[in-house]
């Protein structure tokens, strides 16, 4: 591949990003401009913004690599990772709007009145961002790479320091416009190249011929290991999506409950379009670039495919552009999971000062930075769902029973999430630990959420119910505030 | 949240209306704009009490229902695909059955059940606020 697409690409997103977010910047100048951002995003921006902060590596490069490899029991990865969006409409969206609460732990100091559930909480949102960003920083790694030739650490490196100094200086913080560009141009991305090589196969078709069949389903090993591993991981694409602290912020920006509502449909709708792309790159990949997968990076199908197609300065293009848009997932989900994570470090850590938010966001990109260039990568997509397994077994029954059920205390809370946390961790490092040599209960350790979830779940009602006397005096108040809807005001004339 | 950074005005402004601190701790938050007080008062009376749990109840079953109700589509694909003969060879442009089911036809049911979600909690919420303020 050229190495100028690799260069051309970047430079072009690193210039247009910035230019995004200082006209956004110079937009909302006044502290009533900030107040005001919250009651003028219209659903459609905000569901854009939502997107682009989601879809991550996992999405734009994972499932397709997946598909690549395994075949159509890898198409349950876009159904979990669209149908968590279903759970947050159907449990979450509108009452967690209502509480008012900016991020999670805010809400569970508000619901159970209690520091030590807050505190609790923070530190399980941390962990789950540090996770979640050390696959975005292996997937920049690796598109780094493949798009330059440069060794694979600068990649990681430079997406950390571009995160770093954006959200230091607040060019890029919590704009709307920038994260709902993101999502269109990762939409564009991914979409453009594959639309034209389609009308190529069907128009003329291509110079490169079809090798492989790329419906072969793989020879099943197990049914019931099968069928246990797709069932605990759509346990964990539902729940998990739920407590992700990236976003959630995003749903602080609808004015009420009914619009939170229609921001979900939206997200729902963009998400389910935009899966079927890296579909259709898994089946071509498949039928056309099976090497690929042997060679040992699958997740690179999205970046290589284009230019393996279309050979000539037309496949060198739509490279760039596949590459600007892996950038841009890299770059959208980390600033998003960095902002959230120096918010509540420097809220319960720092005392909430701005100096503090910029120690704990230089703070919060260097750990997960340390952790990615000391591990080796795994594949995205799998990376990715054990922490949504994680979070499904720690903060989602937390908000499913802190929005639903009068008797959540705080002594039940903290005992679930952390019963969830030792479950669900300690499995995902004793599977990597022990391997095959955990014989049959491999799978279990494996994919640990069908189990860990419920058990969560049973140690916070468990212990909810032994705790009856903890339940905080202004429960009434509480459930009336998330669940009673807002009343159509004429708007404030100011 | 962080306070916003502080941005210059430019030349020939207008006077900068004065700064605000944001902050995001709930507990010094304010009450949700736009609820006013009476209406408040009269949710958290005995009887607004029980219109609450009324709407809390249903809420929560309609949310239960939509979601069993997709769940049980969601499973029933494998479970048709693998139980239904020559389903699994069955073909479309080209494309097996499975695997138009679990890459496209997901996708419009989860929209679906959405849309019905959104409706039917737009309803129940309608209903309680003529009920309150009904009453």
């Amino acid at each position: 591949m050229n190495a100028w697409a690799g260069y051309a690409a970047l430079i072009g997103l690193f210039t247009v990003t910035a230019g995004i977010g200082f006209y956004g910047l110079r937009i909302s100048r006044t502290t009533e401009d900030f107040y005001v951002a919250s009651r003028t995003v219209r659903p459609w921006w905000n569901a854009s913004a939502i997107g682009g902060e989601y879809l991550s590596a996992a999405s734009y490069l994972g499932v397709a690599g997946l598909i690549l490899i395994s075949g159509s029991d890898a198409l349950w990865f876009p159904i979990g990772y669209t149908a968590g969006y279903l759970m947050l409409l159907l449990f979450v969206a509108a009452p967690l709007r209502r509480s008012g609460a900016y991020t999670i732990p805010d809400f569970t100091e508000a619901r159970l009145e209690s520091v030590a559930a807050r505190r609790v909480t923070s530190a399980l949102v941390v962990m789950v961002g540090w996770f979640y960003i050390v696959p975005q920083l292996h997937g920049a790694a690796l598109t780094m790479s493949i798009a330059t030739g440069l060794p694979s650490w600068v990649g990681s490196v430079a997406v950390a320091v571009v995160v770093c100094v954006t959200v230091v200086t607040g060019g890029m913080r919590s704009i709307t416009f920038v994260q709902a560009f993101q999502f269109w141009l990762k939409f564009t991305a991914i979409a453009l190249p594959i639309v034209l090589i389609l009308i190529i196969m069907g128009n003329s078709g291509l110079s490169v011929a079809a090798v492989a069949e790329p419906f072969a389903s793989a020879p099943a090993t197990s049914p019931v290991a099968d069928a246990y591993r797709d069932i605990s991981l759509v346990v964990a694409l539902l729940f998990g999506t739920l407590g992700l602290p990236h976003v959630l912020v995003r749903f602080y920006t609808n004015p009420d409950g009914p619009s939170a509502r229609r921001t979900t449909l939206i997200v729902i709708g963009l998400l389910s379009v935009f899966y079927l792309f890296p579909t259709v790159y898994g089946v071509l990949g498949r039928a056309f670039t099976p090497d690929i997968a042997t060679g040992g990076t699958p997740d690179a199908l999205v970046l290589l495919l284009p230019g393996r197609l279309l050979p000539g300065p037309a496949g060198d293009v739509l490279t760039a552009l596949v590459i600007a848009g892996a950038f841009a997932a890299f770059l959208s989900t980390t600033s998003g999971l960095v902002v959230s994570i120096a918010g509540v470090i420097s809220q319960d850590v720092l005392g909430g000062r701005v100096l503090g938010f910029r120690v704990a966001a230089v703070f919060s990109t260097l750990v997960p930075l340390g952790v990615a260039l000391l591990t080796d990568s795994m594949q995205l997509a799998g990376s990715v769902g054990l922490v949504f397994a994680f979070t499904a077994s720690t903060i989602c029954p937390l908000l499913l029973l802190g929005i639903w059920w009068r008797g959540l205390t705080d002594a039940g809370a903290i005992a679930g999430m952390l019963a969830g946390a030792a479950l669900c961790g300690g499995a995902i490092v004793a599977g990597r630990v022990l391997g095959p040599l955990a014989g049959p209960g491999q799978e279990l350790l494996a994919q640990p959420a069908a189990w860990t979830v419920p058990a969560a779940f049973a140690v916070m009602v468990g212990v909810s119910l032994l705790t009856r006397g903890r339940r905080p005096g202004g429960i009434t108040k509480i459930m009336t505030r998330l669940h009673a809807p807002e009343r159509q005001l004429p708007a404030p004339t100011r | 949240m962080t306070p916003e950074p502080p941005t210059e005005a430019g030349p020939g402004a207008p006077i900068p209306p004065r700064r605000v601190r944001v902050t995001a701790p709930i507990a010094q938050a304010r009450r949700a704009p736009g609820r006013p007080v009476v209406g408040e008062v009269a949710e958290l009376s005995e009887v607004g009490q029980v219109y609450v749990r009324s709407l809390i109840r249903s809420q929560l079953l309609l949310a239960v229902v939509v979601a069993v109700g997709f769940l049980l589509i969601l499973l029933a694909f494998p479970l048709l695909i693998a139980y239904v003969p020559g389903l699994d060879q069955a073909e479309f442009l080209g494309v097996p059955f499975s695997w138009l089911a679990l890459g496209v036809g997901v996708y419009p049911i989860i929209l679906l059940s959405a849309w019905l979600h959104v409706r039917a909690a737009a309803r129940n919420e309608a209903r309680y606020l003529a009920l309150v303020d009904g009453a």
